[in-house]
Order: C-alpha cells, then sequence, then structure tokens
C-alpha cells in the first residue's frame, strides 16, 4: 500500500512532464477512496435489496440493516469497546512476546552452525503442526483467562518470526561482514553492526503477518472457552442464530485487522528509513 | 634516497579450494615483497587468486602453507591492521555516509565525538561535505567509491589492499579518483598494493607492478616503473608510459598489434 501511495505523491510532482501517460481522474487518493466506498455502499445496498425481496434468508445471512441497529446498541451498552479492547490486547501482546522471542532466538542461531543444524529438524516439526490443533490443551495448561488467549497467540507467531529471522541472519551479506572482520571487528560486532541490521526488513515483514496470526490466536482461544472478547461474543451469538452480532462481531475484527496493518506500515516506513529513498517508487510499466 | 625497507613479506604462500572435480590449486608457492611506503599494483589473469591473496593478508582465509612477515615478525595475516577495499564498494545501505565512515573507529571503540570530528575532516577533503547524512543509495558510483576509500583510511591502516576499486566506474571518474587516491596515499603516507585489470591504470599510478601468471599464481615477472609524475594524468603523458604498456600488455599475452 505504501508503494502506491508514495508512488503517487512522486508522480505528482512530475505530472507535467509526465503527461503522456494518461491518468483516469480517479486515480487520486480522493478519487479512489469514493471508489472504495462506493463499491462497499453498493455491497451492502444489494444485501439489503435482497433480504428485501425474498432472494436472501435474513435469518442466515443476518441483513446491513440489522447488522447496523446491533452494532449501535452494541456500542450504546459498551460490550462491543470492551469485548474489542480485550481481543486486540491478547493479539497484541500475543504478538509482541511471539515476535520477540522468536526473532531473538532466531537471530542467535546465527551464533552457532553447529546448534542452528542440530535445532532445525526439531523447529522443521513443531513448525509443521496446526498451531490451532494446539488451542485445546493450550485451554487446559493456561486456563481460560487471558494467559491461555495470549498463549495461543504467541504459539502462531513465535515460530514465523523465528523461521525469518534465522533465515535472513543466514542470508546476511558475506562480505559485509568479512569487510567488518578485515577492521578487526569480533564476532559480537558483526553480528550487532552487519548482521542484525541487514535482517531488519525480513522481521518486520513478519509482523504484517504475524499481526493476522496474533488475532487468529487470541479469536480461537476466545472460541473455546472465555467470558469476554470478540471471539466469545461471536461464538455467543451463532449458538443463539444471532446473525447480525456475528457480523457486527466479524466486522468488527475486520477494522481491527485493518488499522492494526497500517500501524505496521508506519513502524516500517519509520524504522527502515534507508529503504524508503529506494524502493517507494513503483516502476511505471 | 633512503634505503627501500621491506615492510611485508610474503613467503611460498599455497591455497587451494575444494571444487567439484577435487581441489584447485589457486595460490601456489607465491612469494612477493612490499617496501614501506611502497605502490604495488599486482595484474594477472581473471581468477588466478588476486583476491585470495587479498583475503589471506587480511586475515580472512587461512593459507594452506607459507608465511608472511611483516616489519621483521612473522604473523598470521594483518586483520584489523589492514585497510581492505574489496571489489564492491560494500557501504552498508542501512548506515548513512558518516555512518559507513565512522564503522572502523567505531569498532575500535573510538570516542564518538573524536570519530565524527575526524570524519567530517575527511569528508570535506574528498569533496562530500554536505552529504554526512545522505544513505548510500542516492549517491553516485564515484561517490561512492570516495566514500568507501574514506572508510578504509580514516582507520589510519599500515597498509591499503585495494581490489579492483575502480573498476565499476566510467572513465572520467575513474581518472578523478585515481588522482584522489595518489593524493591521499602521498598525504597520509600510506603504503599501497592495487589488484587491477587496468594495465593503464597500474603504470599510471604504481611504483611497481607485480605480474602473475594464471592459476596457481605465481609472479611471473616485477617491474619497477619509473616515471616521476604528480599526477595519473600527467603520468600517462610520460614518454615512458607507452613503453611500460606494450610491455605489460605482452607479459599479459595481450596482442597490441594486428598480425594480418
Ligand atoms: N571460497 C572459495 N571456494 C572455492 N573456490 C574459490 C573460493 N574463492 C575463490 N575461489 C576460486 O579461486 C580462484 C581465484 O579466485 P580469486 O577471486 O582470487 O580470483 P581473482 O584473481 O581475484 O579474479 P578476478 O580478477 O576475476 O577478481 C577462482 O577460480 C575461484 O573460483
Ligand atoms: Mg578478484
Amino acid at each position: 500500500m505504501s508503494l502506491v501511495m508514495s508512488g503517487t505523491s512522486a508522480r505528482k510532482k512530475t505530472a507535467p512532464r509526465n503527461s503522456r501517460k494518461k491518468r483516469s481522474t480517479f486515480d487520486t487518493t480522493l478519487g479512489r477512496a469514493v471508489l472504495q466506498l462506493l463499491a462497499v455502499a453498493v455491497f451492502f445496498a444489494l444485501w439489503e435489496a435482497g433480504v428485501h425481496a425474498g432472494y436472501i434468508s435474513a435469518f442466515l445471512m443476518g441483513s446491513p440493516s440489522g447488522i447496523f441497529a446491533t452494532f449501535y446498541k452494541l456500542i450504546l451498552s459498551g460490550e462491543l469497546l470492551s469485548d474489542s479492547w480485550y481481543t486486540l490486547f491478547e493479539a497484541i501482546l500475543g504478538f509482541i512476546i511471539g515476535t520477540i522471542f522468536g526473532s531473538l532466538f532466531g537471530l542467535a542461531l546465527w551464533y552457532s552452525v553447529f546448534v542452528a543444524k542440530l535445532v532445525e529438524p526439531f523447529i522443521v516439526a513443531i513448525n509443521s503442526v496446526p498451531k490451532i490443533a494446539l488451542a485445546p490443551i493450550v485451554v487446559l495448561w493456561f486456563g481460560t483467562g487471558l494467559i491461555s488467549k495470549v498463549a495461543l497467540a504467541v504459539s502462531l507467531t513465535a515460530l514465523v518470526a523465528l523461521i525469518a529471522a534465522y533465515q535472513a541472519a543466514k542470508d546476511a551479506d558475506v562480505d559485509l561482514q568479512s569487510l567488518m572482520i578485515s577492521m578487526g571487528a569480533d564476532k559480537h560486532q558483526v553480528f550487532w553492526k552487519a548482521v542484525v541490521p541487514s535482517t531488519l526488513p525480513s522481521i518486520i515483514a513478519t509482523f504484517r503477518i504475524n499481526i493476522g496470526f496474533g488475532l487468529v490466536g487470541a479469536v480461537v482461544g476466545e472460541f473455546i472457552s472465555s467470558q469476554r472478547g470478540l471471539g466469545h461474543m461471536i461464538f455467543l451469538a451463532s449458538s443463539l442464530y444471532d446473525l447480525n452480532s456475528v457480523w457486527v462481531g466479524l466486522f468488527t475484527l475486520m477494522i481491527l485487522g485493518f488499522v492494526l496493518y497500517y500501524v505496521i506500515d508506519i513502524i516500517e516506513r519509520t524504522s527502515l528509513p534507508w529503504k524508503q529513498a529506494t524502493t517507494s517508487h513503483q516502476v511505471q510499466v | 634516497m633512503p634505503p627501500k625497507q621491506v615492510q611485508l613479506t610474503v613467503q611460498n604462500i599455497s591455497k587451494s579450494f575444494a571444487g567439484k572435480g577435487g581441489d584447485v590449486n589457486v595460490l601456489d608457492d607465491l612469494s612477493f615483497t612490499i617496501n614501506e611506503r611502497d605502490f604495488v599494483s599486482i595484474i594477472g589473469p581473471s581468477g588466478c587468486g588476486k583476491t585470495t591473496i587479498f583475503n589471506i593478508i587480511a586475515g580472512l582465509l587461512e593459507p594452506d602453507g607459507g608465511t608472511i612477515t611483516y616489519r621483521g615478525k612473522e604473523i598470521e595475516s594483518l586483520r584489523g591492521r589492514v585497510g581492505y577495499m574489496m571489489q564492491k564498494d560494500l557501504l552498508f545501505p542501512w548506515r548513512t555516509v558518516m555512518g559507513n565512515v565512522l564503522l572502523g573507529l567505531e569498532t575500535r571503540g573510538v570516542d564518538q565525538k573524536e570519530a565524527e570530528e575526524k570524519a567530517r575532516e575527511y569528508l570535506k577533503q574528498f569533496g562530500l561535505a554536505g552529504f554526512e547524512n545522505a544513505y548510500p543509495k542516492t549517491l553516485s558510483g564515484g561517490m561512492r567509491q570516495r566514500v568507501a576509500l574514506i572508510r578504509t583510511l580514516i582507520m589510519d591502516p599500515d597498509i591499503l589492499l585495494l581490489d579492483e576499486p575502480f573498476s565499476a566506474l566510467d572513465y572520467q571518474t575513474r581518472l578523478y579518483l585515481e588522482g584522489v587516491l595518489k593524493d591521499a596515499v602521498q598525504t597520509y603516507n600510506k603504503t599501497v598494493i592495487l589488484v587491477t585489470h587496468d594495465i593503464d591504470e597500474a603504470v599510471a599510478l604504481s611504483k611497481r607492478v607485480v605480474v602473475l601468471s594464471g592459476r596457481p599464481a605465481r609472479v611471473k615477472v616485477v617491474h619497477e616503473i619509473d616515471i616521476e609524475a604528480t599526477s595519473p594524468i600527467t603520468a600517462r603523458n610520460d614518454v615512458k608510459f607507452s613503453t611500460y604498456f606494450k610491455t605489460l600488455c605482452a607479459e599479459l599475452d595481450i596482442q597490441t598489434e594486428t598480425t594480418s
């Protein structure tokens, strides 16, 4: 997304000279936003019309008017906000713990090729287990409260971060490391000044995937057993055939994921300023 | 002229790499000496082992046999004491120009303020003042090489190992940087070993040219270059220049005259 957006601002500056390439009036940030909102509005309008005309079952699918009414009600009662906060907290906490520990462990494997080779099959084996399948035991071990959801989110995110960090550390430019060694740097200096910085883009790239996994962990944990959170709300509502509440929960999760994605985007841009100078321009074909 | 003192002696160095079809003998019994404040160019066919020699001197590779003697003492390698400029400029993309220049001093633990002051001096001298906070990607090839050269010089190394530092640059930039290098070497009293494919560059810059044979590398011949010129450009106008050039071409089996 950042690519497209900074691409436009760059093109705007050179617009007069670049005019041989035709751009429609909608191809601006505002124009696209209008189109996107329009698409959403049309989608809901068709849905609502379908329900009224009797083509779509409000009982099985819910209806936009019902969803908005439920949304309004849940916001007023404060339930939606508190459930959202709870899920968000679990997801972010799991994401942070999982990413930090996974990345640190992955990076540390750079230090010893022997240890890395030793643990590699175990990592592959653990990674090949669908972590969601762990959910029932995680709840058994950590109870029905916050900790089990965080633990589930950690189990989903840590290995992704670990594998990405380890791979990036292995791929770090050998020549840069050699150069440092010729300067008399020791292994720690090579690690901190050459290896770690060159792994940062890959590690930060996993944030995007992992923030989603954090939400998955939190919600699945809540499905299994909990008294709070969006997962709990969705689970409860669907067992009562309250489809409108289910949709409210789903759309709220969507909004959370959406916002988190852009937060990561900002983190990425501010923490890797040296990448911006070059990668923000998508090649125009 | 004071008598020449030997600074570095490389003796009977051998090195082979394990290849697909058995071991590849890259260096076999290679010996040469470098004098104090020498400027030696090493030329030889591609893949003959020039970079390998540098890697051994810099302590990045261990030789299979042979000795390195530095100022009368036998040593393992010159790790930490050489300024090694590799075939690529190898600037750290996440570091600014200033950050790149400071890399060596940081690893050495020099006081940050002192180091920055020194760096600013160098940057100014090399025409890079004002680019302290630029990232390498935004610089031209010639500027990048200058940054790499400063990064090498600022460490005040005993010997500069320059592995085809200018090979990726256009001719004008190369001529300019050759001048910059020659001046810097004079100002800071450095010993230089330069690997190059460019015979022209070798003659214009060095006091001596070592010609290597193909794999396994051996010293074929060493030419003293007796050109008293102040800059690499005037050196190219010297009467003796073309003679040296032709001799070295012949040495490398490059045909200089077309035979019909
Ligand atoms: N780490 C390595 N493992 C295996 N073979 C190697 C290794 N490093 C170098 N070689 C081989 O040793 C030979 C000499 O390599 P080297 O890089 O020293 O050549 P060079 O003289 O610097 O060549 P060029 O002028 O093209 O840079 C080459 O044939 C190369 O394939
Ligand atoms: Mg080489």
